[in-house]
């Protein structure tokens, strides 16, 4: 296969916009490249809503540049969460389609990447060493969280 | 939580229309139709293929390019195997359609002549006779009428058929371009929700046509085993081609049966119930595709309620004939999404206003220096 390395696509490192995210840290980088044709970016302007708190989740987003606010509506003086470059937040939409638990919102002008969960699901059938990493980083997070969760708590008390 | 959308009597109107008039439309570009709809075929058929090299490391372009290729080569090799047996075949095509038309005819009019024996109403009509008169002039001027214009058909549709490869090849090339750029035209706060309709859109596309494509496997596997079994010739061919017929609703599955009825009545002139038994199985066939294979391949892509798929059926060969009757499926699969699309975004005063709050955004960003 090496000796047909020249016939492949050029990698370049504009193509890896993705690697400081920790969700795919795990990739290598022809994994990335991959990953990065099954996302769209957008770009936000500052006070832009991303999406609605319960609003039918479908994408994962992943902030590339910028910064972007989790907030309750209309408390977006207080926000619960600040997110900057490498972040990724509405990650239970890979999963199901819950509700959104909480309304994200652009903070300064902001480029992501999403993720949808129908191109997640395509990816785990045509690329399944890729989609299991994610979901494997993606279980690792959650279980984080639910530790903070439940620690949080009992540090109160 | 907000009630999950449903389709309204005005969205449901509207997308039947909407089939329609893409059914009237399509019929006069039917040139272009056809090449794009086989192109979609080899598309959904290919694009694993294609994935497998993307992950392998190959840029899209190479891997399209890769994939065309060797399918290119594997048709060209095939093409080169059966060449002489083509050539024979085309020399001795015009003896053996007459060969076989007239054991078709023989057949029909044994089958008459016996009826006539045993009911006299009909011997009294002289079916037999005026039927055997009717094709003998139908036949006498057949060539002189419709041969030129058949001829002048084909012509004109080889070039346009040909266009299906090239088609197919840029489809695998700048499919995921393109889905980005209908992506990157839908603002911000419609984005989720019709991207997600986009992707069962296109979800249901790839079950449709690579359901299509096992079913036409599975149709030409049993209608050959059976052939086979029957002793009729070439019942590989024959399976292929009726299966292939059978793309058509209805009317594809008739010519089908007729065809495969003539094959028989020719191969076996003396013994009817072999070309009945022919029409037993296209019916076994039938029943079996609609009960067992369709719902595993087909049906799981395109979840119409079988009432209004039947009625569309009818409507889509009124408006286009049998360019209608073939197309209506696929063509209502897109409008009912293209519907709740529109009927999602339009009924939904949340989304409208996130839309108008982003356009301001945008203009007082525009003219801030102003």
């Amino acid at each position: 296969m090496v000796m047909f390395e020249f016939l492949r696509g050029r990698s370049s490192g504009a193509d890896l916009r993705l690697s400081g995210t920790s969700l795919f840290s795990g990739l290598s980088r022809v994994e990335l490249k991959t990953l990065e044709g099954f996302t769209h970016t957008r770009h936000y302007l500052p006070g832009e809503i991303i999406f609605d708190q319960g609003e039918e989740g479908q994408a994962l987003y992943i902030v590339i540049s910028g910064r972007v606010l989790i907030c309750h509506p209309g408390e977006v003086e207080s926000p619960i969460a600040e997110l900057g470059p490498g972040s990724f937040f509405g990650e239970l939409a890979l999963l199901d389609d819950t509700p959104r638990s909480a309304q994200a919102r652009a903070g300064t002008e902001t480029e992501l990447a999403a993720l949808f969960r129908g191109d997640f699901e395509r990816l785990m059938e045509t690329h399944a060493r890729i989609a299991s990493r994610i979901a494997l980083q993606l279980a690792r997070n959650l279980g984080q969280r639910l530790r903070q969760a439940v620690s949080r708590p009992q540090e109160a008390t | 939580m907000k009630p999950e959308y449903q389709s309204g009597p005005l969205v449901w109107l509207g997308v039947i229309a909407g089939t329609c008039l893409m059914l009237f439309l399509f019929q006069q570009i039917l040139w272009l139709v056809v090449p794009f709809l086989l192109a979609l075929i080899l598309y959904y058929a290919l694009l694993p293929l294609k994935q497998r090299l993307v992950l392998a490391g190959f840029s899209h372009n190479l891997a399209a390019t890769l994939v065309s290729l060797a399918v290119g080569a594997l048709v060209v090799v095939a093409l080169m195997v059966s060449l002489p047996w083509l050539t024979a075949e085309a020399a001795k095509w015009q003896e053996s359609s007459a060969r076989y038309l007239d054991g078709g005819l023989n057949l029909l009019m044994a089958t008459l002549k016996k009826l006539e024996t045993q009911f006299a109403v009909l011997a009294r009509l002289r079916l037999s006779a005026e039927l055997t008169q009717g094709i003998s002039e139908f036949s006498e001027h057949f060539a002189q009428k419709h041969l030129a214009g058949a001829l002048m058909t084909l012509a004109a549709w080889a070039p346009s058929l040909l266009l299906a490869p090239f088609v197919a090849f840029f489809m695998l090339r700048d499919g995921w371009r393109l889905k980005r750029f209908v992506g990157q035209s839908v603002p911000n706060a419609f984005f989720e929700r019709t991207l997600y309709l986009l992707d069962q859109l296109d979800r249901t596309a790839r079950l449709y046509f690579v359901g299509l494509l096992q079913l036409t496997l599975l149709d030409t596997l049993f209608l050959a085993a059976g052939l086979w079994l029957l002793g009729i010739s070439a019942p590989l061919v024959l399976g292929l081609v009726t299966a292939v017929l059978a793309w058509v609703p209805y009317v594809g599955s008739i010519a089908g049966c007729l065809l495969v009825v003539l094959v028989a009545a020719t191969d076996f002139p003396a013994q009817p119930q072999v070309a009945y038994g022919a029409v037993l199985l296209f019916l076994l066939v039938r029943l079996l595709d609609d009960f067992f294979f369709m719902p595993l391949t087909v049906g799981k892509s395109l979840n119409i309620h079988p009432l209004l798929t039947v009625l569309m059926i009818f409507i889509g060969g009124a408006v286009a004939g049998i360019a209608g009757l073939m197309l209506v499926l696929p063509v209502l699969g897109l409008a009912m999404v293209l519907g709740e699309t529109l009927g999602r975004v339009v009924t939904d005063p949340r989304l409208r206003a996130r839309h108008a709050h982003a356009r301001r955004l945008r203009e007082m960003e525009a003219a801030a220096d102003l």
